[in-house]
């Protein structure tokens, strides 16, 4: 009578990652249609701001994924963990695909609203850049690279020299800063949102944190069968020699 | 480890890509013998004789040497502890020779990094010996694919020849590509040798050769090792005797072997010259006067230092020399740790530069005032030191990619986004240095203190690039 449901994990990463694109996709009509505008006398490019929605959300799930990076990379670099090396594929590969929206939107937003593409004062677009050419680095390199331990040293080693830079980064950045001030002007995080504008801005960070869940999920599981695969490939060589 | 053992391996795990290729294997070589690796394509032989020259990580074990004092030296272990080899001989499958050096310089660098400094005489009663007197002063890359075996062979036994200690010979299919009369020559040599207390392991399909060890090793299927001995019948042959020994120091040997290669064919100076050249001309060309003086000093900045920096950004064509024939191999067996320090100095940038910033102020500088540009000429060679240190980082990050078995499809310009800091530092106190001149103050709004910092964030960067992959 009461019939119990498995859920594969499979179903579930699809749920969670088709959950996110709608919510994505509802954040961006929210951001036009129910998103109040701003003060065009305050503003350049007044409807520029509404980047905003995608682009906040786009660096926190990035900011996740490189810290999934960073755990991988010490897990396989100190003890040669398999679950590292998997969350090294996952942590690069999601680093990659928001990092580049981070990357993209935040230009394409100083570029309307500031003038400048790009602000070498701006510490986290700055370190998000630096991540994101390390993770698409690590991306290429496992599709270009024979899957092994020397390949995984390195890549994993590449990670950590990734993150090893972040310090270097945000020094670089205070003192250009301190050289150049008021290159790009942003709004303190103090200052307070209008309400609307947050609730459309937590529905973005929510929906893109589920379809983050929902992506790490299928590309943890793909990972999984891929490994899975190569094993009985070796068998499947043992026999056949 | 007894006093007769010359190497030990012990506990090791290695893999090879996903493969486990040696399992629990204990290795010994000990003083006056020849020891067969023998066994399938594939079942690990070379891994083993590599692993026990410190070649390959292992994920258990360690491999121990007998130094000239008497002491053991771990020259690998499975935690990353690495040191470098006593002098000793390899020669490995691929010969590990850069087709640029001649061939009496070949034998020359491996005897002097071993602590052994023959004289002319000694090397070409050696090269004799070998068929190979005659094309002593030829390039290697202009012999045959024997000639250069022999070569190989012959630069894996002699630092034992060369040498009154006993020393470790690693060979790898030795034979391989010889023909009769230089196989029988090495069947003698190596019995010669272990007469005089040497010890050689050598990996071999080799019948001629398995019949002249005293030890055949098989490497199973499984990774493991089975072991018998047997009576050898070869004969010894006569050797040279050795020559006067000198303190090895293998940093010098390589500094002279890559000064030497790029003198013989500079391909790095013109693969970074013609770049920075380029940009130049097209700079001069396309951007006028009145642009510079419409955008102000720190455009003129980064244009000048600008073909210096693109310079020292390319890769250094010492990881081409290393491709060529698993040459970087052998040199990161015998400099052990020391291996990506070395070759991240070697191979960057040094001398250009300086030249370079020159070049571009002489150019582009026309715009400043004549007070400004004599103390512009008297302070921009401080940024060219530091963009030397830029360089060393750019290096020691390519050889960072280089480690990937295909690195020649990695993209390492993607790591090189970090050098970014650096110009932009540079810049910037090229651009105080023009409007206010040069000073040497310690504030953070000094051009003196940007240039330091600039080379400091180029260290850390080196740091990171070179001590990271081998801890």
């Amino acid at each position: 009578m009461f019939g119990i449901v498995v859920i594969s994990r499979k179903q579930v990463g699809w749920a969670f990652t088709g959950l996110g694109s709608l919510g994505a996709i509802i954040t961006a009509i929210l951001s036009y249609t129910y998103a109040p505008g701003v003060d065009p006398e305050a503003w350049n490019a007044p409807e520029a701001y509404r980047i905003l929605f995608w682009h906040v959300p786009f660096a926190w799930t990035s900011f996740v994924a490189y810290t999934i990076l960073f755990v991988g990379s010490i897990a396989w670099y100190a003890r040669r963990k398999e679950w590292g090396w998997r969350l090294v594929a996952t942590g690069s590969d999601l680093g990659l695909l928001f990092g580049l929206g981070v990357v993209i939107s935040g230009p394409i937003w100083g570029a309307a609203e500031w003038g400048v593409p790009w602000d070498w004062g701006d510490l986290r677009l700055n370190t998000y850049a630096l991540l994101t050419g390390v993770a698409l680095f690590i991306v290429l390199s496992r599709r270009s690279q024979p899957d092994g331990i020397d390949t995984r040293d390195t890549l994993s080693t590449v990670g950590l020299f990734g993150f090893a830079l972040v310090p270097i980064t945000a020094l670089a950045t205070t003192l250009y800063r301190e050289r150049h001030p008021g290159v790009v002007i942003v709004k303190s995080e103090d200052s307070g949102l209008d309400p609307e504008i947050s609730r459309v801005l937590l529905i973005g960070v929510f929906s893109f944190s589920l379809l983050m869940i929902g992506l790490s999920i299928l590309t943890e599981l793909s990972y999984r069968l891929h490994a899975e695969l190569v094993e009985l490939q070796q068998r499947l060589d043992e026999v056949v020699h | 480890m007894d006093a007769a053992k010359l190497l030990s391996a012990s506990n090791l795990d290695v893999y090879r890509g996903n493969r486990l290729v040696l399992s629990n294997v204990e290795l010994s070589l000990n003083e006056g013998e020849v020891v067969a690796l023998v066994g399938p394509n594939g079942s690990g032989k070379t891994t083993l004789l590599e692993s026990c020259a410190g070649m390959h990580r292992m994920t258990s074990g360690k491999v121990a040497w007998r130094d000239e004092n008497g002491d053991v030296r771990i020259v690998r272990d499975f935690e990353g502890r690495r040191k470098r080899l006593p002098p000793m001989g390899l020669t490995l499958q691929k010969d590990g020779i850069c087709g640029e050096e001649t061939i009496e310089e070949r034998l020359s660098t491996a005897l002097s990094i071993s602590g052994c400094a023959p004289s002319s005489s000694d090397l070409n009663q050696m090269l004799s010996a070998w068929g190979l007197e005659h094309r002593a002063v030829d390039r290697i890359s202009q012999l045959s694919g024997g000639l250069r075996r022999r070569l190989a062979v012959l630069c894996g036994l002699s630092p034992a020849v060369m040498s009154a200690n006993s020393r470790a010979l690693l060979l790898d299919e030795p034979s391989e590509g010889l023909d009769e009369s230089a196989r029988g020559l090495l069947v003698n040599w190596m019995r010669a040798l272990a007469a005089q207390g040497h010890g050689i392991l050598i990996a071999t399909h080799d019948p001629e050769m398995i019949a002249a060890s005293d030890r055949i090793v098989s490497v199973l299927e499984n990774g493991t090792l089975s072991s018998e001995t047997q009576d050898c019948l070869a004969f010894a042959g006569e050797l040279p005797d050795p020559c006067p020994a000198i303190e090895p120091n293998p940093l010098a040997s390589h500094l002279r072997w890559a000064f030497r290669m790029e003198v013989r064919n500079p391909i790095d100076t013109i693969s970074r010259l013609l770049p920075a050249l380029i940009s130049l001309l097209l700079i001069h060309t396309f951007v006028g006067e009145k642009e510079i003086l419409v955008s102000g000093n720190d455009f003129l900045a980064a244009l000048i230092i600008a073909p210096a920096f693109i310079s020292v950004l390319v890769g250094p064509a010492l990881i081409k020399r290393y491709a060529e024939a698993d040459c970087g191999r052998w040199w990161s067996a015998l400099l052990g740790p020391m291996h990506r320090i070395s070759s991240s100095f070697i191979g960057a940038s040094l001398i250009l530069p300086l030249p370079l910033i020159y070049i571009s102020w002489l150019i582009l500088g026309d715009t400043a005032p004549a007070e400004t540009s004599q103390d512009v000429l008297k302070s921009i060679w401080i940024i060219g030191l530091s963009l030397i240190d830029v360089a060393i980082a750019a290096a020691a990050v390519h050889l960072l990619v280089a480690d990937l078995h295909r690195s020649n499809a990695a993209a390492a310009s993607l790591l090189l986004l970090i050098l970014v800091w650096p110009f932009i530092e540079l810049t910037d106190a090229l651009t105080i240095i023009l409007n206010d001149g040069m000073t040497f103050g310690l504030g953070m709004e000094e051009p003196f203190t940007m240039i330091l910092l600039a080379s400091l964030t180029s260290v850390l960067i080196w740091l990171v690039a070179v001590f990271l992959p081998d801890v």
